[in-house]
């Protein structure tokens, strides 16, 4: 990922860098793009620089809206939780072909988020049907404070523990509920062990998966 | 406030926005907010097996814990 950041010294500049993406120094590269030097003994310079983030960082994106269609998503989500009392601020963190990723940041994010982001997975349903009417084809993801990402990563060590567990005793495990991007991401994060097989059980949004031992194939 | 957020919603989601209409009715406990939209909307006010008005009720509930009133939302046809 590439952004280009300004400031008065090329140490402004890499700083703001700092500052917006929340990420360390030595986590991206620099190129100066510009210097540009207005009167005498540098005074009232501006430095443009190209910062490099490599891929899988963990960089706090700021994506300017592309297109008239962004910027009304955006502004809805910013004036959906205004509405709702929760007041915060609203990032384009991802944009990709099929996916375009909202990120909140507000004092209240941890009732936007709700338990087990049940109020986000609400939020979120309804910004996917603006986006539909307002023509943006993309599929929607609402986070708040990188609470999905985070979760991403539970759910998947969850998993391992429990393929790691049921391996030992033989049986099954039943998780929790979970919804169905989580429990696709147990599915795929076990699809690997030939050993272990998983299942979803129950009915509705919210179902649990099983965790079953299976042996080792004899074929 | 509750009324204005369920307001906000459903005229985002339909085609008639002119159409949506708020009453509420305080009761000592909860709230009820009524929802009235044009006749052909009220598909997008609902949603396949009920899901956009669950997700309604659930964004209204997180936004209801900051006075502690229950807040019952109420879609008329």
């Amino acid at each position: 990922m590439i952004r280009e950041f300004e400031g008065k010294t090329e140490k402004e500049a890499i700083d703001k860098a700092i500052a917006e993406l929340g990420i360390d120094r030595e986590e991206f590269d620099v190129e100066i793009l510009e210097t540009s030097k207005k009167g005498l003994l540098f005074r009232k310079g501006t430095v443009k620089i190209r910062v490099h983030i490599p891929d899988g960082s963990k960089a706090r994106v700021n994506l300017e809206p592309e297109n008239d269609e962004e910027r009304r998503l955006k502004e809805f989500l910013e004036k959906l939780i205004e509405k709702m009392g929760f007041p915060g601020r609203v990032r384009i963190a991802l944009r990709e072909n099929r996916k375009l990723k909202l990120d909140i940041s507000s004092d209240h994010s941890g009732i936007l988020i709700g338990k087990k982001g049940k109020n986000l997975d609400s939020i979120q349903l309804i910004l996917n049907v603006f986006a539909g009417r307002i023509g943006l084809e993309q599929r929607i993801i609402v986070d708040a404070e990188g609470y999905r990402s985070r979760r991403e990563m539970t759910i998947v060590r969850l998993a391992r523990r429990a393929a790691e567990q049921v391996r030992r005793s033989g049986g099954s495990q039943l998780l929790e509920p979970m919804n169905p991007f989580e429990r696709r991401l147990i599915h795929t994060s076990l699809n690997h062990m030939r050993d272990i097989d998983t299942k979803s059980e129950g009915e509705g949004l919210y179902k649990q998966v099983r965790i079953i031992y299976k042996g080792t194939s004899r074929r | 406030m509750e009324k204005e957020l369920v307001e906000y919603i459903a005229k985002s989601l339909v085609d008639d926005p002119q159409g949506v209409v708020v009453n509420m009715i305080e009761g000592e406990k909860s709230t009820i907010l009524e929802l009235k939209v044009s006749p052909n909307d009220i598909g997008k006010v609902i949603g396949k097996h009920g899901r956009i008005a669950k997700a309604i009720r659930t964004i209204l509930s997180a936004s209801s814990t900051k006075t502690g009133k229950r807040v019952v939302l109420e879609i008329l046809d």
